[in-house]
């Protein structure tokens, strides 16, 4: 029996745009249950399946939609599952046992929108590189490296790539493997859907690594910064999205929810909400949407990124050995280059407020490891009292007039300058370069990294959320990472920089006392793409009454 | 850092054969450089903020060990053309507006480029410049012969004396510099008189009511009356300047004083056949890393124009396009030295946004430096 139709639901622009108690901004309420789960508050899992679909028949595909319709998980669900585990965690000091969840969230290529839809309204999405697609030539803009003996980057992709762009990729991410594997089952579309129904053209389990939680190959805590997103789930009572920890500073300066998370306006995440002016942050009101069924979606980007994990340490020994011949690099370690490449020590502990040593109490602190500023010695944090939080006894990040800094070229430093101008604007501006990252990692790790290439495949599904693909994930990638002159002046990043040259380089400030400084220079990457698109994650209502026609 | 002399901005070889030339243009730069330092002085001690940490590297350098020079870099495409909000893109059309003679282009970031079009509508080539408009008045006065040389050579063999000059004084609004060409910059406030004096007010230190050490680019710019806060240039300047400043540093700008297009990242453009479109940003005053001025045009035997170029798929259709992927600097200088502890003083009046111009008749530093709302 068909399920009962449900008109998509649009909230009304807000009648005032203030609070009237704190005069402040009025947040807007968001569309919990029509924003997809892993777009604001993200899965968290610690397994995650990509699973990439063609659409053979859209009657099928529309048929298979409706039946994984009620699956789809909603930023409400993800974000009640996410509160209670918080706090079940906190109460009994480690991770509750059996608390576990399934989740699934679907999104579209252009061609898969343009399929289930029309093509007039796949080309009336608002950003041009998802309208282009994640081919050869978004490829060659972002820099990815071209195959020997092809002409397209993305010739050799496993997934996606010119001309072979899934239409729909299905994220399915759970706590336990078992349940996973059988929820994909249930999901996958198959016969019982039609002949038609959706050809699996790839999938790929992603697990956060065994013996080293929570980071990535190389060997670093991934996703320890990631923006606050400003709105309300709730008006009355009145519950913030992301909650506040910290005082409103009085001087128009960012404000944070706690310290290193700026509340970023949810526009530059959900198409339809309001959006932060670039030059002062204020809010602004939402952009019109050309079809009213865009409003509370998403773009999502993925890459499917290999990582070298032999060459980026091999590299890492050569380098510090040759450093530390150098007076002002003395002590050079492999370690501490590396730590000095990503702005982070393995832990997460970051390079501004540990320069000489790795500190896994400060890395394990999540209130202190993001704690840092680069432009001025970082003040103590002003809480709130309700926070109950109290400031912490690591020494404060310092602006670097008497110790070592975090290299400008750092990638913590090239994708995120937090208070440092960058090429283009104040740190306003780069509040609204900011994305939601909720990627993980592929591939076991690697046993003995500097016993030479295991031959076996590892890396990162990298996936971001945001508003607009070129101003955000694409800006990030290849006007920052690839530039050396920005954000600001300071070399490459050499984790994730793909500039023209083969060569990359990064400017590195001393780290013992004296004036001085090198470059290092590496023609080897180690991060390669190997499959990716761009995507648009719809709401559920959009899903169910465009997409599937339910 | 001392020095003998302030040079030519990127070492041109405009004063090679002409000694009186380099002599009267290091009396103008080193007037430049001693108005900073005699303003500043007049702020910092006038208002309690210590000593002047800008300083004249001829007159009053110092042999002290320096930092390695820093590089200020920001975006060449005007950020008033950016779009605002996710996704809205720049108006490309509107930050290359055509002007007149007599008018100056609306491009701020230091560099202005000149579009030139065939009968269809395609572009053939794009000029890029990024010199002064203060170096050629000073040519116009100093060596008018060789400024008409200069825009035969760059501009048009055609360009004739009475062109640029309104009787002896040089007309740097020309046809040939706007609606024509792009010999130098144009915009009031791109300028070498400017980014000197930008440099010097940047090291002054500056707190908010509250009294809080004002660190943040724009809101710096607007406190400390320098630039104009809605630039990708001034902010960045000033912001980089300053944090010398807060370590305590005597700070100047490196020899040769200029503003350069660093590089460009042509490595996305792509030709209709799939090659790259490497050879068609070709300098040809100043050098990489210290360029003056560039043209983008197809290499000699080319059968493509600059349209037909595209950029991560989308076709070439304005300069603007080119110019978002020039990165743009100058060169500051701190003294390793860390041993001036000035006092933030409070911001300046806000009136408007700032353009430190230069007098288009004279070469003579004013008495008074205008802060914000200048022309």
């Amino acid at each position: 029996m068909p399920r009962r139709k449900r008109p998509v639901r649009h909230h009304a622009t807000p009648p005032k745009k203030r609070d009237a108690k704190t005069s402040q901004p009025l947040e807007p309420l968001l569309n919990v249950h029509a924003i997809q789960g892993n777009i604001l508050t993200g899965f968290n899992k610690d397994h995650q399946q990509l699973i990439a679909l063609k659409i053979r028949n859209v009657e099928d595909t529309r048929r298979w939609l409706i039946r994984v319709l009620p699956s789809i998980s909603s930023l409400f669900e993800v974000h009640q599952f996410n509160a209670l585990y918080k706090a079940r965690r906190v109460r009994f000091g480690q991770t509750p046992h059996g608390l576990i969840a399934t989740w699934m969230n679907l999104a579209f290529s252009r061609e898969g929108i343009a399929k289930l839809t029309s093509s007039a309204d796949a080309d009336a999405l608002p950003d041009s590189s998802f309208r282009q697609g994640l081919g050869k030539d978004r490829a060659e803009f972002l820099g990815d490296p071209v195959p020997e003996g092809e002409g397209d980057p993305t010739a050799r992709w496993l997934v996606g790539g010119t001309g072979r762009v899934p239409d729909i990729l299905m994220i399915v991410a759970g706590d336990d493997p078992v349940q996973l594997a059988s929820e994909i089952i249930r999901l996958r579309p198959g016969l019982k859907d039609g002949s038609g129904a959706p050809e699996t053209m790839w999938e790929e389990k992603g697990e956060v690594l065994h013996d080293q939680p929570g980071h990535e190959h190389f060997g670093f805590k991934d996703g320890v910064s990631q923006p606050g997103v400003r709105g309300l789930i709730s008006r009355k009572p009145k519950i913030y999205l992301t909650p506040r920890f910290l005082k409103r500073p009085a001087d128009g300066s960012p404000e944070f929810s706690k310290p290193g998370q700026p509340l970023v306006w949810p526009g530059h995440f959900v198409l339809g909400y309001p959006f932060g002016d670039r030059s002062n942050g204020s809010r602004r009101d939402a952009l019109p949407l050309a079809r009213p069924w865009f409003k509370d979606g998403s773009f999502l980007v993925f890459r499917r990124l290999n990582q070298n994990v032999s060459a980026f340490k091999a590299f890492l020994v050569a380098e510090a050995a040759r450093l530390a011949r150098q007076p002002v690099f003395a002590g050079m370690t492999p370690e501490r280059l590396g730590a000095l490449i990503v702005g982070r020590w393995p832990s997460g502990a970051p390079f501004s407020r540990t320069p000489n040593v790795d500190n896994t109490s400060l890395a394990n602190n999540d209130v202190s490891n993001n704690d840092f500023v680069f432009t001025v010695d970082t003040p103590p944090p002003d809480f709130l009292p309700k926070a109950g939080i109290s400031a912490d006894n690591f020494p404060r990040a310092m602006e670097g007039t008497h110790g070592p800094v975090c290299p400008r070229g750092a990638h913590i430093f090239k994708v995120n300058p937090r208070d440092q101008s960058s090429d283009v604007g104040s740190s306003f501006d780069t509040l609204t370069r900011r994305i939601l990252r909720r990627g993980i990692p592929f591939g076991p790790s690697h046993p003995d990294p500097l016993r030479g290439d295991d031959g076996v495949e590892r890396g990162l599904h990298f996936l971001c959320y945001q508003a607009s693909i070129v101003d955000q994930f694409e800006f990030i990638q290849q006007d920052w990472a690839n530039n050396s002159g920005a954000p600001t002046a300071g070399g490459h990043d050499l984790i994730i920089g793909q500039p023209g040259t083969p060569q990359r380089s990064l400017d590195l400030p001393a780290i013992a006392s004296g004036n001085g400084a090198a470059k290092i220079e590496t023609s080897a990457r180690w991060v390669t793409p190997t499959g990716g698109g761009y995507f648009f994650a719809p709401s559920i209502p959009a899903i169910r009454t465009v997409l599937s026609r339910e | 850092m001392k020095i003998n002399r302030f040079d030519p901005p990127a070492n041109i070889g405009d004063f090679t054969s002409n000694s009186e030339l380099a002599t009267k243009w290091n009396t103008y730069m080193s007037k430049n450089f001693s108005a900073g330092v005699k303003d500043v002085t007049k702020t910092v001690t006038g208002n309690g903020g210590g000593t002047c940490q800008f300083y004249n590297p001829v007159t009053n350098g110092h042999s002290e060990p320096d930092l390695d020079p820093a590089d200020i870099t920001w975006n060449g495409f005007p950020r008033k053309f950016l779009g605002n909000g996710p996704g809205v893109p720049p108006d490309f059309a509107k930050a290359e507006q055509l002007v007149s003679a007599g008018q100056a282009r609306n491009q701020d970031e230091y560099l202005e480029w000149h579009v030139m079009r065939n009968t269809a509508g395609k572009i053939t080539a794009i000029q890029f410049t990024c010199e002064g408009y203060d170096y050629y008045e000073f040519l116009g006065k100093e060596a008018p012969d060789m400024l008409l040389s200069l825009y035969q050579k760059f501009i048009s063999p055609t360009v004739k004396k009475s062109d640029l000059f309104s009787g002896v004084k040089y007309n740097l609004l020309n046809r040939w510099n706007t609606h024509d060409g792009a010999m130098h910059l144009t915009h009031p406030a791109n300028n070498l008189f400017a980014e000197v004096i930008l440099g010097a007010q940047a090291t002054v230190r500056r707190k908010n009511k509250a009294g809080v050490e004002v660190t943040s680019a724009d809101t710096l710019c607007k406190c400390g009356g320098f630039g104009d806060e809605g630039r990708n240039s001034d902010p960045a300047i000033g912001a980089a300047v300053n944090a010398l400043a807060r370590q305590g540093r005597m700070i100047t700008l490196s020899n040769p004083v200029g503003l350069y297009i660093d590089h460009i990242d042509d490595s996305s453009f792509r030709l209709p056949d799939g090659s790259h479109a490497t050879g068609w940003f070709q300098i040809i005053r100043g050098t990489p890393g210290h360029t003056l001025r560039a043209v983008f045009a197809p290499p000699a035997g080319s059968m493509f124009t600059v349209s037909d170029i595209k950029i991560g798929g989308s076709a070439v259709q304005f300069g603007g396009q080119i110019a978002q992927k020039i990165t743009m600097k100058l060169t500051g200088v701190g003294s390793v030295s860390t041993l001036i502890q000035n006092s933030p003083i409070a911001c300046v009046a806000s009136v408007g946004a700032a353009h430190i111009t230069r007098s288009a008749s004279s070469t003579d530093i004013p008495n008074e430096l205008p802060t914000r709302g200048g022309r």
